[in-house]
């Protein structure tokens, strides 16, 4: 009964980028962007990745969609193989399956109008004719909060914020299944971002839709998520519910990362847990768990030991050692 | 005493031949010795370009038109009425800056040696020895583990976190009086950016140097700042100290700004936003208030007369006709009992 809520499926997905040297151009090693990660992603829900800079959390959202081939692992999307679709069929099977980017200035053709660029999804996959297209156009940017006398204006005369409602807009016209979000709020101001979330969810109540929400600001995934998983070094660390994560974080790297967030309450004055160093090299990671060089609990048997990736309680995975029998 | 840097009615407008409006105004700012002080805003309220005019460092295009930056040290100067002869001498000896983004601010052709050694060079009188000691020492005090080796070291070598670091060992290394950072953590990860906030913080501990914090995150001000200075559309809204921003914010765009970032962490409540989006410089009005079109409690008064800065409790200041008004004025204490 499980395989049929889940809308995403992703088994032991690898995405490892060749690190090309010398006169001949040969491989002489990779980075190991995202290295044998496994999840689900249930119908409707808001599932998160979280981690800093070069954890891989875009290079994950990008080999489900294959924009970067995955090197190894499977992709299933409601029970097929997204990997074993030939490149001709997968892009008929792509339009229930858009990305929103991060910054709404470069994601736009800024030589098309709103309504060109809200039309030609549909056109390109021919799900409706020019007339029905353009009502399509109409209907969709009411939907996102802007006006129908707005169709004819190009992308640069609008704001930051508006940019990205008409992201969402031309992502959500062909009424896709599965959303991913890349850091789509992170370069909006704080008083911006709070409107595009709240659309995104009445979006999502209303479409029915699933998203995969990528992104390193841990108060807006506390607040959109359903479920989160805090990447490191092309791991996934800890998968937990929104509320078990950031209540009883298990695993120390979520614990340094939540307690590194500002905090906004003059009251409130946490301990501190602050992390020595920076991210490794992800061409030349430490052997065993990848946080050990950084980790304030690490013991000897985490440099030796890749720690298994375990379900301490229900619907709370981990991978570190401290939690194993 | 004087206080360190005294901001008076800065004003500045952006002027070509065809163009002439006013970007910045009436920025009022006080900053005393070890002072740590906030400048808070969304982009384009105007908080860097205050930054870039104290620094003398403002693009051709725009003109600092009224005010004054009276910077007292040993000697009193006016740095908005300053020969560039001058302004070298103040630039990185007695106020110095840290970037957002330390890849740009870093010279990606010459080693940290040579670009953290280049201040002392023009500003003190060491041998090379000593100068590379102090260089050294510099680098331990801002946690770089192998400073002899980070000497050599190119720009590209070294990690966001370190660069940032190194950026900062820059700053400090003449013993500024005063340290502006824009951005400083902006561009890092959250982990990096506790390390930096933490380290900025013991530094200007150690060299008594008053820090200007120029960033649009509220929690890096709580994290920081005594003072802060909320910015929207090129005005200073609110300045108070930062316990009283936090707890009783008095003008209608910090308090939304604060519950914005609030309702945050409540799942079940519909996030609180600000309707509309912010103004260009193009679309401020000429008469009234900047916030009224986004403001939920605009009056007619405040769309055709600018308000005053009014003082709503000692050392408060709070720029908006609300607190004129007795009748209003009420209604909002008593929603602050309430919540």
């Amino acid at each position: 009964m499980r395989e049929v809520q889940n809308v995403l499926e992703v088994k032991n997905l690898k995405k490892h980028f060749p690190i090309k040297g010398g006169v001949l151009k040969r491989t002489q090693g990779y980075v190991k962007a995202v290295d044998d990660i496994s999840f689900a992603v249930k119908e409707n829900e808001t599932f998160s990745l979280v981690g800093e800079s070069g954890c891989g959390k875009s290079t994950t959202g990008r080999a489900i969609l294959r924009l970067h081939e995955p090197t190894e692992g499977e992709v299933l999307f409601k029970g097929d193989n997204l990997l074993d679709v030939g490149k001709r069929s997968f892009r008929l099977m792509r339009k229930d399956m858009q990305l929103i980017f991060q910054d709404p200035f470069s994601s736009l053709n800024p030589r098309m109008t709103v309504k060109k660029l809200l039309m030609e999804p549909l056109l390109t996959h021919k799900l409706a004719t020019k007339k029905e297209a353009e009502q399509k156009a109409a209907n969709m940017i009411e939907k996102v909060g802007l006006s129908k006398e707005q169709l004819d204006c190009y992308p640069h005369e609008f704001s930051g914020g508006q940019r990205q409602r008409i992201s969402i807009a031309r992502a959500l016209i062909v009424n896709p299944k599965l959303v991913i979000l890349d850091e789509a709020v992170s370069a909006l101001d704080v008083s911006i971002q709070s409107q595009i979330l709240n659309l995104l969810i009445k979006l999502q109540q209303e479409f029915h839709l699933t998203y995969i929400f990528i992104s390193h600001d841990l108060n807006v995934v506390k607040h959109l998520s359903d479920r989160v998983g805090v990447m490191y070094l092309g791991q996934m660390m800890e998968l937990a519910t929104t509320d078990k994560l950031y209540e009883n974080p298990l695993h120390p790297y979520t614990q340094a990362l939540l307690s590194a967030i500002p905090s906004i309450d003059p009251k409130e004055k946490k301990e501190r847990v602050i992390l020595q160093g920076d991210v490794p090299d992800p061409s030349d990671p430490p052997t065993g768990c990848p946080f050990q060089l950084r980790c304030p609990m690490a013991h000897e048997r985490c440099a030796e030991e890749k720690p298994r990736f375990i379900e301490k309680e229900e619907d709370h995975w981990v991978a570190c050692h401290l939690y194993e029998e | 005493m004087k206080p360190l840097l005294n901001i008076e009615n800065l004003s500045i407008n952006y002027m070509t031949n065809k163009k002439d409006f006013n970007i910045v105004k009436d920025v009022n700012i006080k900053i005393d010795e070890r002072m740590k002080y906030g400048i808070v805003g969304e982009s384009g309220s105007g908080k860097s370009l205050t930054s870039l005019a104290i620094m003398n460092l403002l693009p051709e295009v725009l003109k600092i038109q009224e005010g004054s930056i009276e910077l007292n040290t040993d000697s009193t100067k006016d740095l908005a009425n300053i020969s560039k002869k001058e302004m070298r001498k103040v630039r990185g000896r007695e106020i110095s800056m840290i970037f957002q983004e330390p890849m740009t601010a870093l010279d990606p052709l010459y080693t940290i040696e040579y670009q953290l050694l280049e201040v002392l060079k023009i500003h003190k009188t060491y041998s090379k020895k000593e100068m590379y000691k102090i260089g050294v020492d510099m680098l331990k005090k801002v946690g770089i583990a192998r400073p002899d080796q980070v000497m050599k070291d190119y720009p590209h070598q070294l990690s966001g976190g370190m660069r940032q670091r190194v950026m900062i060992a820059m700053a400090l290394i003449c013993q500024p009086k005063l340290l502006i950072a824009d951005e400083p953590t902006t561009a890092l990860d959250v982990t990096i950016q506790a390390q930096i906030l933490d380290l900025m913080n013991e530094l200007s501990d150690l060299h008594n140097t008053a820090i200007l914090m120029i960033t649009h995150d509220l929690g890096v001000i709580l994290e920081t700042c005594e003072r802060v200075a909320v910015m929207y559309a090129g005005q200073i809204v609110e300045e108070s100290t930062v316990e009283k921003i936090f707890e009783e914010p008095a003008h209608p765009y910090t308090k939304g700004l604060l519950s914005s970032i609030r309702s945050l962490g409540n799942k079940s409540e519909e996030l609180y936003s600000i309707p509309g989006n912010v103004p260009t410089p193009d679309q401020y009005q000429e008469l009234g208030c900047r916030f009224a079109t986004r403001c939920p409690y605009a009056m007619d008064q405040c769309f055709n007369q600018e308000p005053l800065m009014y003082q709503v409790q000692d050392d408060h200041l709070s720029k908006c006709w609300l607190h004129v008004e007795e009748g209003r004025a009420n209604e909002r204490s008593s929603e602050r009992t309430r919540s």
